[in-house]
């Protein structure tokens, strides 16, 4: 360290301390920031003088001088560096937003967003520059450059090109040199330094996308020339704009995604060309220059194999596991035979569908990724079971599940790569509804522990690499976990990719009512008690007075309020969530109800959108007429431009309301939480209506609150405002509040004012948990250890077992001897025990069974605890936080009591194991299984029958079910549930679009599609999904056996019926042609699918002489004929070639970059530095926006012509 | 670095110098023509003029010169100061005069203050309005779109411990001719004429309001000091780690003295000794309320001196 460096570091930290702590703001700085929103909102502000802005500015200036000692001294990556970066980012982008005065003295924006860059906050510098638009053709190229937005840059050094065609002849070279040499009349040297930096900006944005090093180096070595003579020519603050565009240009280069590529490419070299390739098309898409949080994942990729990484939503973490994939299945070399496999497991359907979507879009060619969210277990997608080319499967954990039970051998022979999304779901709440999830079998963190677990087991060779966006507590348990080794930690950085501002909208009748501002980044905006609270009052007229009857629910008042400022909101193009806790229908009804008074209807500002995205709009509401009615509340809202999700909404149409979210085509969506789960969706503002969700116990008879945790507040707020996606910088969530009643009679009055005093509890509650979680990173809580320990004390609290009698007890008693109501969904204390019980006993029996399926050896008493020792030493539970023994020794008990006392035949272990359920619920299973399995096979005729003989089958399959509360239909307790179990027929026969049925109310839609998704799709579906995989895999000759179609019937020894009937239930349909025209992508709606269905039988005449029943549901059948439709593309598009005359260079190197400007006619080529090289008379290349292209000169003797050599995708 | 000291012999039978200061903290400085600028001037300032110059030129010669063309693999040469075109070469001429006669002249300045300059920054912002922030070359653009310039010229002050403890700085002008109307627009602005009563005024927008916003700590010090570490971290680790207080605002920042230089000829009326700024007290127009030491250099075919000077830069063996 040089001399007094010391010193140097202790004054900058001085500043960093007083300035520039993370998420903790200055009280000036916390009103900049107050004064920066208000602005935005266009409200008035806090009062604020002149010299608070130079305050400010002086301060931003001080952050820049200590960021500089910081990485001048400990290098550019120091992070007390970046704290100053970051906060000179915000102080400049507060002032910028504020439209401070100051603006018009300092290129403010320009710096802020330099500062944001070398901060490691590139959406925040992007998202500030979205903001602001200069008229100045030089401040937007450098803002182009500063946001990243490299294409842009390229394009505006292009057009001062085509501007000062003066400046591209070959002898423009030395311009400064010229401008020196020239007369007092010449433009001078500031002009040829400004040249100078065109050429550097536009020559580096195009050799970093393309990725030139050569030229990037000399490039880069000339804006550092340039930028020592700013310092000494220029004034300070343009000096300080060009000296941070070259540290961000010295980022860019070491951040471009080619150098890990380039290092990847070294493990296989033959292979460079296509890594190469994708990594220009990353830049195409905006994230060719790498987070900070994925150089270190990809440092840990190029090193190591498994890890965790933790890193913010949006900072693209999927980039990561792209590069895994493509090192572990492209790069490394495999068997002959099989292609390797990477599992990709994701908690969310939906967020199945986001993924398969990104890496097909980027991996299609070289990997064949399947999504097996919502298709069938094998079948019309089995192309992956037998192919020699690489696969990623991506799977929810339920449905990897499934298929590890009867593909385990085939899967995991293959499998080279484990990759957990959203890893930090295996932590679970320690609370009552956890513990009450274990006995209803719907813990998903249990099941995510137990899948990885036993995978691990019986591949512990295999890479792995688990993703999470939650930091802290979580990310070292979750990286021992998934390393294996107790000293691991987290890969990745702690910081929030954007800013969140939690607050309340405060809703009172006759006012437009204002935002309560409350914390920003989980510390307060003001001090409670000691400053004014921080207010948005909003402008919009104040919402109508609402009908007698519907004000007297303060709920509705609430709710209606909130729609009434998000339409107006919508009008300022903001994007908004309506986060509804519970009961969706509710919502959506008194919005509809709300929509048609004319008042209302008024203010709706939604248009359809035009061309492909009206296109998109069609299919959606088509879907929408289809599945919910054309007099749903779901279509109402939709043509509004309001889209509705909630967990209960048939796929098809989830999926597609989504992509009416995603595209921006509506601004306003109302859902429930499942909406948001890991799915990246471009909300600014998220209202809430309620904290809590209500239930009704009828055991205890009295109504159950489950106020949201602060974990699922967090989930949600961390959807609003990200990065790239949303318009503001900042996300906000605010919890709608009412201050006064809304009512004006008297009657309900006293129940609005406890309501009123509630609500504002909650709020406070959840405000001050926020608070408090903020300082806390304990270890995590685990899956087994909770329900081991409720196991213990419900065995204490309720049956009396002393501590020293547990562990016999634990060992030998079944779920039936503490309860009758086992496996029947009872929710007596004692049901709830056994069903605790069962659900252990399945995690250990399906362990026991998988390890007896692979080995002929018997299972005793011996192995079954050497083995529960080996899984429990994988499982997330040991290595979450310090555990005590006995757990351990409790599992490793209950393993032996299943193997020698509760399911003692290893006969029924594999066969319970096979069907799925818990072990209780299985064996009664057991007995229907067969009968269904009977009707299955008895459907020969299927393709021939009536709609009503078809839905008559699926019917009877009900009818087994109906009873039994273990694995048969199940509703809540509640009057209107229970009347739908009553007529499930009905609701059978419309959902798989009997002609004719009975259609629900829009008020009943949601309780019929609950009905749907909780028990046709679900409970019949696995229930048949079961008995279908049990037949087949009695039939095959061994556990290697893949499935083919050829073979199917054969093996399975049913008609195609079999392999239907659940892809029936989830589609809504009783023709198998229907579905498989909608899994395709061939048809929009069941009825325009199944309108084709006489083009496929004319098809089917043609081919095949004496069609039968069989033959008309006959999958090969179907993908015959839809590969006789496929029309041929070409295989590679033409390269063209544009002949060209060289005008500024000799051709001497072979090949140039170039970048095409458009002079009249004629096309001239310029290298990107701004240098006339080619000239190609009255032609042009094909298409728009060439900017985005890359070509590239190539000259051979006297001959020369340009090729485009990557065209985005 | 700059480490050539003035020559204080050449100049006192070059220049009569007149030197007040009143109220102590108002200096104003005459420096009157009053022999030839003859060879052996142009030798005793020679080495003092190189010495100013060394830094730039060796920035430019060694980095300036990258040529970007993909078929280059060259650097030009070039050869800096001289060639630069006259009109600059005057700027530059009015820099280092600054530099100058703040060396050698800090016995008559206010203050009495030991200056020295480690670095000579020859900057040229008013045109980086012009160009860089709207990429277009239009000499005619007279809005400014970042309204900021800071001053010409940077000068410190040293304690025995070798931290910067005050700091001249502030605007360095050459003219050909001093007339009293030419000096009044770079003290106040150039005159335009009011659209509304078609009477021509000052803009306001001149040295005076420049010195009167400019903060106490000039920025030009933060740049002094960039080029000191990169030029000689090690050797100047006191003077950067004093500027670094004073950047940062902790502990006492250094005193600051404002400058104004103004170069050239005396215009045709000009009586011996008479100054155009007064040198009783200071110009109501100034505001900032700190130390001001005024230096008017009034020569005679000061032009033909600079070429000759600019000329003989690093050409004489």
């Amino acid at each position: 360290m040089a001399a007094r460096d010391e010193e140097r570091l202790a004054l900058a930290e001085q500043v960093r301390q007083s300035l520039a702590i993370e998420n903790a703001l200055t009280r000036p700085q916390a009103r900049a920031y107050v004064r920066c929103l208000q602005s935005t909102w266009q409200v008035p502000t806090i009062a604020w003088a002149e010299h608070e802005s130079a305050g400010q500015l002086n301060d931003a200036r001080r952050l820049l001088h200590a960021a500089h000692i910081f990485s001048v001294i400990e290098g550019a990556e120091s992070p007390r560096a970046i704290d100053c970066y970051r906060r000179t980012g915000e102080i400049l982008e507060w002032l910028s937003r504020a439209e401070d005065g100051t603006r018009h003295i300092v290129p403010i924006e320009l710096l802020a967003a330099g500062a944001y860059q070398l901060g490691g906050l590139p959406a925040m510098a992007a998202g500030l520059l979205d903001q602001v638009e200069s008229e100045h053709d030089g401040v937007r190229l450098y803002a182009s450059f500063l946001r990243a937005d490299l294409d842009d840059a390229v394009r505006r050094a292009g057009r001062f090109w085509r501007r000062h065609p003066d400046l591209t002849s070959t002898d423009a070279d030395s311009a400064i040199l010229a401008a020196m040499r020239g007369g007092d009349e010449a433009p001078g040297v500031m002009w040829a330094v400004t040249v100078e930096l065109v050429r550097c900006v536009g020559l580096i944005a195009d050799s970093i996308r393309r990725g030139d090093d050569v030229r990037l180096a000399r490039a880069l070595e000339k804006l550092h020339a340039l930028d020592e003579l700013a310092h000494r020519m220029f004034s300070h603050d343009a000096a300080l704009v060009i000296s941070l565009m070259r540290q961000v240009a010295d980022r860019y280069a070491s951040a471009s995604i080619f150098n890990p590529m380039r290092r990847l490419a070294a493990l296989r070299p033959e292979r460079s060309g296509r890594l190469l390739r994708y990594a220009r098309d990353q830049f195409s898409r905006g994230r060719g220059i790498l987070w900070t949080s994925q150089l270190h994942g990809i440092e840990r990729l190029l090193h190591t194999s498994s890890f965790a990484l933790c890193t913010p939503t949006g900072s693209g973490k999927t980039l990561v596991a792209n590069l895994a994939l493509i090192k572990e299945l492209l790069l490394r070399d495999h068997d002959d035979g099989l292609g390797p496999l990477a599992l990709y497991i994701v908690p969310s359907r939906a967020l199945a569908g986001e993924v398969e979507a990104k890496l097909s879009s980027e991996l299609r060619g070289d990997v064949i990724v399947t999504g097996l969210y919502g298709g069938a277990d094998w079948g019309i997608t089995d192309v992956w079971l037998t192919s020699e080319e690489p696969v990623v499967l991506i799977v929810t954990v339920e449905k990897a599940d499934a298929l590890l039970r009867y593909l385990g051998s085939i899967l995991l022979t293959r499998l080279t790569l484990l990759i957990i999304d959203e890893a930090h779901q295996v932590v679970p709440e320690a609370n009552e509804a956890t513990a009450v999830s274990f006995s209803d079998h719907s813990n998903r963190s249990l099941r995510l522990e137990n899948l990885v677990s036993r995978i691990l087991a019986r591949r512990p060779d295999v890479t792995r690499i688990a993703l999470t966006a939650v930091a802290g507590g979580a990310s070292g348990p979750v990286a021992r976990w998934i390393e294996g080794d107790p000293d691991a930690d987290a890969v990745g950085v702690r910081y929030r990719s954007t800013r969140q501002v939690i607050g309340v909208l405060e809703t009172s009748p006759g006012t437009s009512g204002q935002i309560l501002l409350d914390l920003m980044n989980g510390k307060p905006l003001y001090l409670k008690g000691q400053e004014n609270p921080v207010y948005l009052p909003l402008r919009y007229e104040a919402m109508p007075q609402l009908p007698s009857q519907w004000r007297n629910s303060l709920n509705r008042f609430n709710s209606l309020t909130v729609l009434w400022t998000a339409l107006h909101l919508a009008r300022e193009d903001q994007r908004i969530l309506i986060s509804v806790a519970q009961e969706p229908e509710q919502t959506m009804r008194w919005f509809k109800e709300a929509l048609e008074l004319d008042a209302w209807d008024a203010i709706v500002d939604f248009e359809p959108p035009g061309a492909r995205l009206g296109e998109r709009f069609e299919e959606a509401c088509a879907a929408c007429r289809d599945y919910c009615g054309p007099d749903s509340f779901e279509l109402f809202l939709l043509e509004r431009g309001i889209a509705t999700s909630h967990g209960q909404m048939p796929q098809r149409l989830r999926r597609l309301m989504v992509e009416m979210i995603d595209k921006k085509i509506c601004p306003i969506t109302v859902a429930t939480a499942t909406l948001t789960e890991g799915v990246n969706l471009p909300f600014d503002l998220i209202f809430l209506t309620s904290l809590k969700r209500r239930s009704w116990d009828p055991v205890e008879e009295e109504p159950v609150v489950i106020p949201y945790t602060t974990a699922e507040f967090r989930n949600l707020a961390g959807r609003a405002g990200r990065p790239g996606a949303s318009r503001g910088i900042e996300g906000m969530t605010l919890v709608a509040l009412p201050l006064r009643p809304s009512t004006t009679a008297n009657g309900p009055r006293p129940t609005q004012q406890r309501q009123l005093r509630e609500w504002a509890d909650e709020y406070d509650k959840l405000r001050q948990q926020l608070l408090a979680e903020e300082q806390e990173l304990g270890g995590a809580e685990s899956p087994l250890a909770l329900l081991l320990n409720r196991i213990w004390e419900k065995a204490r609290d309720v049956l009396g077992i002393t501590p020293d009698a547990f562990m016999d007890w634990l060992e030998k008693t079944a779920p039936g001897d503490v309860s009758a109501d086992a496996g029947a969904g009872a929710t007596g204390a004692r049901a709830r025990i056994a069903d605790a019980m069962d659900e252990l006993d399945s995690v250990l029996l399906t362990a026991i069974a998988e390890s007896e399926e692979g080995s002929a050896a018997p299972m005793d008493r011996a192995r079954a605890e050497a083995e529960m020792r080996e899984l429990w030493a994988r499982t997330f539970t040991a290595v979450a936080r310090e555990q005590e023994d006995w757990l351990e020794s409790a599992f490793i008990r209950r393993g032996a009591g299943i193997v020698e006392h509760l399911y003692p035949d290893a006969d029924e272990r594999l066969r319970l194991y096979h069907y799925g359920f818990t072990p209780v619920i299985g064996r009664r299973f057991e007995a229907v299984a067969e009968k269904i399995r009977a009707l299955l096979a008895d459907a020969t005729e299927y393709g021939d029958l009536s709609a009503k003989d078809r839905i008559d089958i699926f019917e009877a399959i009900g009818n087994l079910l109906e009873g039994d509360k273990g694995f048969g239909f199940r509703v809540r307790a509640t009057i209107g549930d229970q009347a739908i179990l009553d007529q499930w027929n009905d609701v059978l026969g419309w959902w798989m679009a009997e002609p004719g049925a009975r259609a629900p109310e829009a008020d009943d839609l949601r309780v019929w599609q609950r009905f749907v998704a909780d028990n046709l799709e679900y409970r019949l579906g696995v229930a048949v999904g079961a008995v279908v995989a049990k037949a087949w895999s009695d039939g095959a000759p061994d556990a290697t056996t893949t499935p083919m179609l050829g073979e199917w019937k054969q093996t399975a020894g049913l008609p195609w019926f079999g392999f239907w009937a659940r892809e029936l239930l989830r589609w809504g349909t009783h023709d198998p042609f229907v579905a498989f025209c909608l899994s395709q992508g061939l048809a929009q709606t069941r009825e325009a699918a199944a309108q084709r269905r006489p083009a496929f039988e004319t098809w089917l005449d043609d081919e095949i002489d004496d069609v039968v029943a069989e033959d008309r549901i006959d999958p090969q059948h179907f993908q015959q004929w839809q590969t006789s439709l496929a029309r041929h593309e070409p295989d590679a598009p033409e390269q063209e070639s544009i002949d060209a005359r060289l005008t500024g260079t000799d051709g001497r190197n072979r090949r140039y970059a170039v970048v095409a400007v458009r002079d009249g006619d004629d096309t001239r080529w310029l290298d990107p530095a701004g240098f006339e090289l080619a000239v190609s008379k009255a032609q042009t290349p094909s298409g728009s926006r060439l900017f985005r292209s890359d070509f590239e000169l190539r000259t051979a003797g006297n001959r020369a012509g340009v090729v485009r050599v990557f065209r985005p995708a | 670095m700059h480490d050539c000291p003035p020559p204080k012999a050449a100049l006192a039978s070059w220049l009569k110098a007149y030197g007040t200061v009143e109220g102590g903290n108002y200096g104003h400085l005459l420096l009157e023509q009053q022999a030839e600028s003859d060879d052996t001037l142009l030798s005793a300032l020679r080495p003092y003029f190189e010495s100013a110059h060394l830094d730039a030129r060796e920035h430019f010669h060694r980095k300036i010169g990258i040529s970007l063309h993909p078929d280059s693999a060259a650097t030009t040469t070039v050869n800096y100061p001289s060639c630069l075109p006259t009109k600059a070469l005057r700027g530059l001429f009015g820099e280092a005069m600054a530099g100058l006669v703040t060396e050698a002249y800090q016995d008559e300045f206010v203050g009495g203050h030991v200056w020295q300059v480690p670095i000579f920054l020859f900057r040229e912002h008013d045109d980086v309005e012009k160009y860089l922030w709207a990429l277009r070359y239009d000499p005619e653009r007279v809005r400014e779109i970042y309204g900021r310039h800071g001053t010409d010229f940077v000068a410190i002050s040293l304690n025995n411990d070798r931290e910067v403890v005050r700091v001249i700085a502030g605007e360095a002008k050459w003219r050909k001719s001093l007339t009293e109307s030419t000096v009044a627009a770079l003290l106040l602005g150039p005159k335009v004429r009011n659209e509304e009563t078609g009477v021509l005024a000052h803009t306001g927008k001149g040295i005076w309001y420049e010195l009167n916003r400019d903060t106490a700590i000039p920025h030009g010090l933060r740049q002094l000091q960039f080029v000191l570490e990169q030029r000689d971290r090690e050797g100047h680790a006191d003077i950067i780690l004093s500027i670094d207080r004073a950047v940062l605002n902790l502990g006492p920042p250094p005193e600051r003295t404002d400058l104004v230089i103004i170069c050239g000829n005396g215009a045709a009326k000009r009586e011996r000794a008479d100054p155009l700024i007064a040198w009783e007290q200071p110009p109501s127009e100034y505001r900032a309320g700190r130390d001001l030491q005024i230096v008017e250099v009034i020569l005679e075919r000061g032009d033909v001196l600079i070429d000759a000077l600019y000329a003989s830069l690093w050409s004489t063996p």
